[in-house]
């Protein structure tokens, strides 16, 4: 890389740093990267296209269970000479920093301000990498300046092989993860998918499918995998609830949201990849029957896990994502839709929904293009559509009929900093563009400007 | 069961006889050690190191010599293209010379991918490979790919290769992106369509 990029670089981060947050300390050279760079010997641009999306080599690493390795390590084998033993003589540790501050167009309400800063928006600690020769990790703990403390976050620990099954590379594996679509492999999925870093203070419409990050870090799953070909690729699994902070055994009436059983889930896309492209698409989906449900409107059933009834949610999507990469230049677009069926007989039953059958639908499609993985920025959309039902999703237009845009710049002194300005814009709100909430309040008074910087290392 | 990248370098370090490692591409080690360490290989090159991913090329069928003198020049940073640098210096970065015979030679021993050719672009392309372009001062690529592009020593095999990959090294080469006195000497007035012909004819996509 030439020297005077690096100076450019350099002195753009200071000023562009020092505009955003006087306190960050902008690392001046990339000495050090993320634990799977450091324990593969890999640079970022292998997995990456910038991160967190990934390239088709990251999709295989990810899928191969983080175990590639080649760096030292500490090991045994038995009398058979299989392997009992298998450390690394560094334990694969990264940090993650989101810092950012926030514009509103209008505060939220007569005592809040237009303006938020975040510092830090959210501060991770990873084990990220290889376990076993077969069994790999994420697993990141977040502190997060909303809640104030630190808890888990995203985790996803597999066991992974590969095999020539009549001439065929099957890599298959289990995973054990905390977020339904945290283990998938596109960026077209809920849980990687963009925007992949928003204002705390934005504004969200009431309610969205359970599959969208509602059941996040509060379940426990359980899917088998396997990716044939590098392209062909099927998951079936299961979640149940899991809570942070809370045991569903002990004191059980006093919880919400919780599986009855199992919540099956279930995954197929194909993927194909010519020259410099790929392009792939998917279908997924989720059910679950949960006890004692809270509804959008915030009511919420404290009553027996035993034989009570319940809210039951039946998730169907369909995703695609496009990639372009070379060494120049970064495109993905991906886009996505869910619709989710709900069939409330607790909430019905207990007067917290105007009907017992309502439903959901969301949409998205973004696109983002990096030149060098250096300057990039994306656009995006999103909708989301609901039956109609005041009581239900407490929203005085009676749904959560929202639509969005966002645009955003990034620049990247370096792969694994990166420092973004971002725009969001309502064009509907809960139901309506304007007075949707019935004091006067525009979709538009919602709109947010926001900057931040990101890092790992 | 994939193995330590490194403790199966040293394994075959440790396997390698004293006559075997006088001769080093030559190298004769347990097939054992030779699937531990293609494990962590097959992750990019595939199986056979015959890749599904046109990002990294077929190995399976290579020359011994030409692997073995890439795996140096990645060991060493001497080739210092972005997705040597990215993918291969880390990779390579531990591999002793005895290792880098063996894989070299395991890699050469596998059944190789044919080209899939046909239609009227690869007939001009097998022009170009068979008799060069005078005009230009392209050399017959057959000269020293061999009549089908099988390779030679430390010569590659292009035949059967991935078009994609293929492709961006010919740009490469023009370009000086990846160096190569002979090679970018070779392809300096190379055109687009000239490298499109030339793929078409060699490659297996």
């Amino acid at each position: 890389m030439p020297d005077r990029r690096i100076q450019i670089r350099s002195s753009l981060v200071l000023t562009i740093g020092l505009l955003l947050l006087t306190a960050i300390a902008v690392p001046q050279q990339a000495l050090a990267v993320p634990s799977y760079a450091r324990q593969t010997g890999l640079a970022c641009e292998a997995c990456h296209t910038v991160f967190p999306q990934l390239t088709p080599f990251g999709r295989v690493f990810k899928a191969s269970g983080y175990t590639l390795f080649n760096t030292r390590k500490v090991q045994d084998i038995d009398q058979q000479k299989h392997s009992t033993l298998s450390l690394s003589d560094l334990p694969p540790i990264s940090a993650m920093v989101m810092a950012s501050t926030s514009i509103s167009a209008r505060a939220n309400d007569s005592t809040s301000s237009k303006t938020s800063t975040d510092f830090p928006q959210q501060l991770s600690l990873f084990y990220a990498g290889h376990i076993s020769d077969n069994v790999g990790a994420f697993i990141q703990i977040t502190y997060d300046d909303q809640s104030g403390s630190i808890g888990i976050d995203n985790t996803d620990i597999r066991f992974a092989d590969i095999a020539v099954v009549d001439g065929h590379d099957v890599i298959y594996g289990v995973s054990l993860n905390n977020n339904p679509t945290v283990q998938d492999l596109w960026n077209s999925t809920p849980a990687w998918g963009q925007p992949f870093i928003s204002s705390p203070a934005m504004q969200g419409p009431a309610g969205g499918p359970q599959i969208e990050g509602a059941m996040a870090q509060n379940v426990a799953g359980l899917s088998a995998y396997a990716l044939i070909d590098e392209s062909v690729y099927a998951e079936v699994g299961v979640y149940r609830s899991a809570l942070q902070g809370a045991s569903v055994a002990n004191n059980g009436g006093a919880n919400n949201q919780i599986i009855s059983g199992v919540a099956p889930y279930w995954r197929v896309a194909y993927e194909k990849d010519w020259g410099k492209n790929s392009w792939e698409f998917g279908a997924l989906g989720l059910y679950a029957a949960l006890q004692n449900p809270t509804t959008p409107a915030g009511a919420a059933i404290n009553g027996s896990l035993q034989n009570a009834p319940t809210d039951r949610f039946l998730d169907t999507g369909l995703d695609t994502q496009y990639q372009y990469i070379d060494d120049a230049n970064q495109i993905t677009v991906t886009s996505s839709w869910v619709h989710e069926d709900q069939t409330l007989n607790a909430s019905y039953g207990a007067g917290f929904a105007s009907t017992n059958s309502d439903s959901f639908d969301t949409f998205s499609l973004n696109g983002s293009w990096f030149w060098h993985r250096e300057v990039g920025g994306s656009l995006g959309f999103t909708s989301v559509s609901s039956s109609n039902d005041p009581i239900y999703f407490g929203t005085p237009q009676g749904s959560s009929n929202s639509s969005w845009g966002t645009a955003e710049v990034d620049y990247l002194p370096w792969l694994n900093v990166k420092l973004g300005l971002q725009y969001t814009a309502f064009f509907k709100f809960n139901g309506a563009a304007s007075n949707y909430d019935g004091a006067g309040r525009k979709a538009s008074d919602n709109n947010m400007l926001y900057a931040y910087v990101w890092f790992a290392y | 069961m994939r193995i330590v990248f490194v403790a199966a370098m040293a394994i075959i370090a440790c396997a390698a006889s004293p006559l075997a490692m006088a001769e080093e591409t030559k190298t004769v080690v347990p097939a054992e050690a030779i699937s531990e360490a293609t494990s962590v290989c097959q992750d990019c090159h595939g199986p056979q190191g015959n890749s599904v991913s046109a990002t990294f090329p077929r190995l399976n069928g290579q020359q011994a010599d030409y692997l073995a003198l890439q795996l140096k020049n990645f060991r060493d940073q001497k080739r210092s293209d972005p997705h040597a640098r990215a993918y291969m210096w880390g990779m390579a970065a531990q591999l002793d010379d005895v290792t880098i015979g063996g894989l070299a030679n395991y890699y050469a021993d596998q059944k190789p991918t044919q080209p899939q050719t046909g239609g009227a672009l690869a007939a001009e392309g097998k022009n170009i490979f068979m008799d060069g372009v005078d005009a230009q001062n392209i050399p017959a690529c057959q000269a020293c790919h061999g009549d089908h592009g099988e390779g030679n020593g430390v010569i590659p095999r292009i035949a059967g290769q991935h078009a994609t990959y293929l492709k961006s090294q010919l740009e490469a080469f023009r370009s000086t992106l990846r160096e190569s006195d002979v090679m970018h000497a070779n392809t300096k007035d190379m055109t687009d369509s000239q490298i499109e012909a030339l793929v078409s004819y060699l490659a297996n996509d």
